[in-house]
């Protein structure tokens, strides 16, 4: 059976950027297109309107109802948390709580939901598998954080799933992605990059193209299940570094993990708890569904990503914007403000530029 | 230089045309050792080569037999200049998604044929039981503080085998936690103990090693040595079934008496969370040179293969067969052990 295409779509934390770039993607796709978030977007979408609302508030539901959306693309979920942990769980677990209480309901119009998630609700334990299936979301060992939050909010979706039979869920797990503005990126480019003592993990990464493609394809073609996303191959970490250009210097401490933590807070750097595991053990998911069931994969294996952003580290000054540039220009403005804004993003950061 | 006049005014009036070129200085070094010490810095090595010959020579003339072996001082200087190349490679090279860098890990093979010819004066016998191309499980016993067992098995296949291999050992997923083995072992080729792992190495037609007593085996005293401990649940018989790959038991004799454990200090194992804490004759009195193994004789034996493959994948299900295979292979290797005890004519020599 094949799904009807989806006529009016609603994305959620559309200002963020990968889903901003969803929906220019989808833009040309879909005949209308709704945004909400609780910030203003980076570039305003000709073809998008554009709404305030929070998702931790209840106001999904009549925005789904009065729009007569029948699919939503719930992107409003933080997925690369540095330190807001309690930010962090009221928007992925209340707010998607609330995204999914819109949805339901026999007088619910929504026929289609997507939502972003993250390779992060496996953390990475020595004793994992070498890749990760999507049935082994870590049961066994103490979640925390983000891990947690993902972990509850997929939960939720599941359940939601099972109740509402006529909607098609897709929850996608996208793999850790090294754009500028992400912790590890950022980690990463570093001019000396600190390291746990003996540990030279394999690092998996997702271009943001192929994360922004895979949600697009994701709501267009209603794929139900969970899915990995996350690019073909893996980077050692200290390859990874030295394709940064940067210098591995292995002074973590390999026990005691939250030491090196403190100690990385302390350069400028804050690892999420669930980054800090991955450096040490690594994680690798497995995509073959994702290939099987989308028959696509990620354009980008792993040693693209990391090329593409070291890259991106030559590039940095913009002039004179010509029209086809705007858009990448207000992104890049609009991270800068977020930085800026953040405060957190740390000031030693930007010195190495 | 024998230049037309025409050309000659050619390039003047081309010189006097161009620009100024600006002058490119290389960058000056911090310290610049004056030209006698860096040409004697640059011929060293030839010069080293050339008295350590001449010395060969010597030896040879006075005692009458080889004392240094000059093929085994090649091996030594290609296998320097081999580390110092892969060191220049920088970030440019390729793991495979389990994180293996197999050209580090043949660089890494002299150390371990050295180990394997002249340290443990390894015998190998029925290699030919291990096939060129395909899958295969290889199931040996386990012994020794420290897995040497794995890397001669590795080195014996590398070593001896007309066609050479890699062999990808699953390892317990606590060395995957511990600071240098995680990364070593795994960049050698080795991955987690788990089926899921299992599978997937069979299914690229890898040869896959395997030690069903796990830690059991390499932890156990060395008044129990030779004994084999239990064979796990024989998750390894129907991992192979499914995966149609037939299992070839290796018997490994040598490496109990590596290290003899003549107690485990429990509580310190408990403390540094390791599964045991070997006591020896010198470990832990003599510190890092009680980790040096004893240069005891070593025997592997490769069996003929126990033909799992032609089962059906889901006898896989059938725990009375999985446990009938595992005993089979278990008796196997333990008749190896025994056979090749007898072959042993003592313990170092």
């Amino acid at each position: 059976m094949t799904p009807a295409l989806p006529r009016r779509v609603l994305i959620t934390g559309v200002s963020n950027p990968l889903a901003a770039e969803v929906a220019r993607r989808l833009a040309s796709q879909v005949p209308s297109l709704f945004g909400c978030d609780v910030a203003d977007p980076a570039s305003a979408l000709e073809e998008m309107d554009f709404v305030h609302a929070d998702t931790r508030q209840s106001v999904i539901g009549k925005l789904v109802r009065q729009l007569r959306i029948d699919t939503v693309v719930h992107m409003a979920v933080t997925v690369d948390s540095a330190g807001e942990d309690r930010a962090a769980h009221e928007t992925n677990v209340i707010g998607t709580m609330n995204v999914l209480a819109g949805c339901a309901g026999p007088s619910s119009p929504v026929r289609r939901l997507v939502v972003k998630s993250s390779q992060a609700v496996y953390g990475a334990a020595p004793g994992d598998p070498s890749f990760l299936t999507e049935e082994g979301a870590g049961l066994d060992r103490p979640a925390y954080g983000l891990k947690r939050d993902l972990f509850e909010m997929e939960q939720l979706t599941q359940e939601f799933s099972l109740r509402t039979p006529e909607c098609r869920v897709s929850v996608l797990r996208l793999g850790y992605r090294v754009s500028e503005g992400t912790t590890l990126g950022r980690y990463l480019s570093l001019p000396i990059v600190p390291t746990f003592a003996g540990f030279d993990p394999r690092l998996q990464l997702l271009h943001e193209d192929d994360a922004a493609e895979a949600v697009v394809r994701a709501a267009m073609l209603g794929h139900e299940g969970v899915f990995n996303v996350a690019a073909d191959g893996v980077v050692l970490l200290s390859q990874a570094i030295g394709i940064m250009g940067g210098k591995a210097l292995p002074v973590l401490p390999p026990y005691g993990r939250w030491l090196g933590r403190l100690a990385l807070r302390a350069a400028g750097v804050d690892l999420p708890g669930h980054l800090v595991d991955v450096l040490a053990y690594g994680a690798v998911a497995d995509c073959t569904r994702l290939s099987s069931t989308f028959g696509w994969k990620p354009a980008y294996n792993t040693r693209a990503v990391m090329d593409s952003l070291a890259r991106g580290k030559d590039v940095e000054v913009i002039e004179s914007p010509s029209p086809p540039q705007e858009y990448e220009l207000q992104v890049y403005l609009q991270r800068r403000r977020r930085r800026q804004g953040n405060g957190h993003a740390g000031t030693t950061l930007t010195v190495q530029r | 230089m024998t230049a037309e006049p025409a050309t000659v005014l050619d390039s003047r009036e081309l010189r006097r045309r161009s620009r100024k070129a600006k002058v490119v200085t290389p960058p000056s070094p911090r310290l610049r050792l004056p030209r006698p010490i860096r040409r004697l810095q640059r011929q060293a090595p030839v010069y080293a080569i050339q008295g350590i010959s001449g010395l060969s020579t010597r030896l040879r003339e006075a005692t009458g037999r080889e004392v240094i072996d000059m093929a085994r001082v090649v091996e030594i200087i290609q296998f320097l200049y081999q580390q110092r190349e892969l060191a220049r490679r920088g970030p440019d090279y390729a793991v495979d998604d389990f994180g293996f860098d197999a050209q580090w890990t043949e660089s890494l093979l002299p150390l371990f044929k050295a180990m394997y010819r002249d340290y443990w004066r390894v015998e190998t016998t029925g290699i030919e039981n291990v096939p060129a191309t395909g899958r295969a499980l290889l199931v040996a016993n386990h012994s020794g503080v420290l897995p040497w067992d794995g890397t001669m098995i590795k080195t014996a296949i590398f070593a001896e085998h007309p066609h050479p291999r890699h062999v990808r050992a699953l390892v317990a997923s606590l060395f995957m936690g511990m600071p240098v083995l995680s990364w070593f072992l795994r960049r050698t080729g080795q991955t987690v103990g788990h089926p899921d792992d299992t599978r997937r190495l069979l299914e690229r037609d890898e040869l896959v090693l395997v030690f069903p007593e796990g830690v059991k085996g390499t932890g156990k005293a060395f008044k129990d040595r030779y004994r084999l401990r239990r064979f796990g649940r024989g998750g390894f018989v129907a991992t192979a079934i499914r995966a149609g790959a037939p299992i070839i038991p290796v018997s490994v004799v040598g490496s109990e008496e590596i290290y003899p454990m003549i107690a485990d200090a429990t509580p310190v194992a408990k403390f540094f969370g390791l599964p045991y804490f070997p006591i020896t004759p010198t470990w832990p009195w003599l510190g890092i040179l009680g980790m040096i193994p004893l240069p005891s004789k070593w025997r592997i034996q490769f069996h003929p293969p126990v033909r799992t493959e032609l089962f059906q994948p889901a006898s896989a299900d059938d725990q009375h067969l999985v446990m009938t295979v595992a005993d089979e292979v278990r008796n196997t290797i333990q008749k190896g052990i025994y056979d090749n005890l007898k072959l042993r004519r003592g313990v170092f020599v």
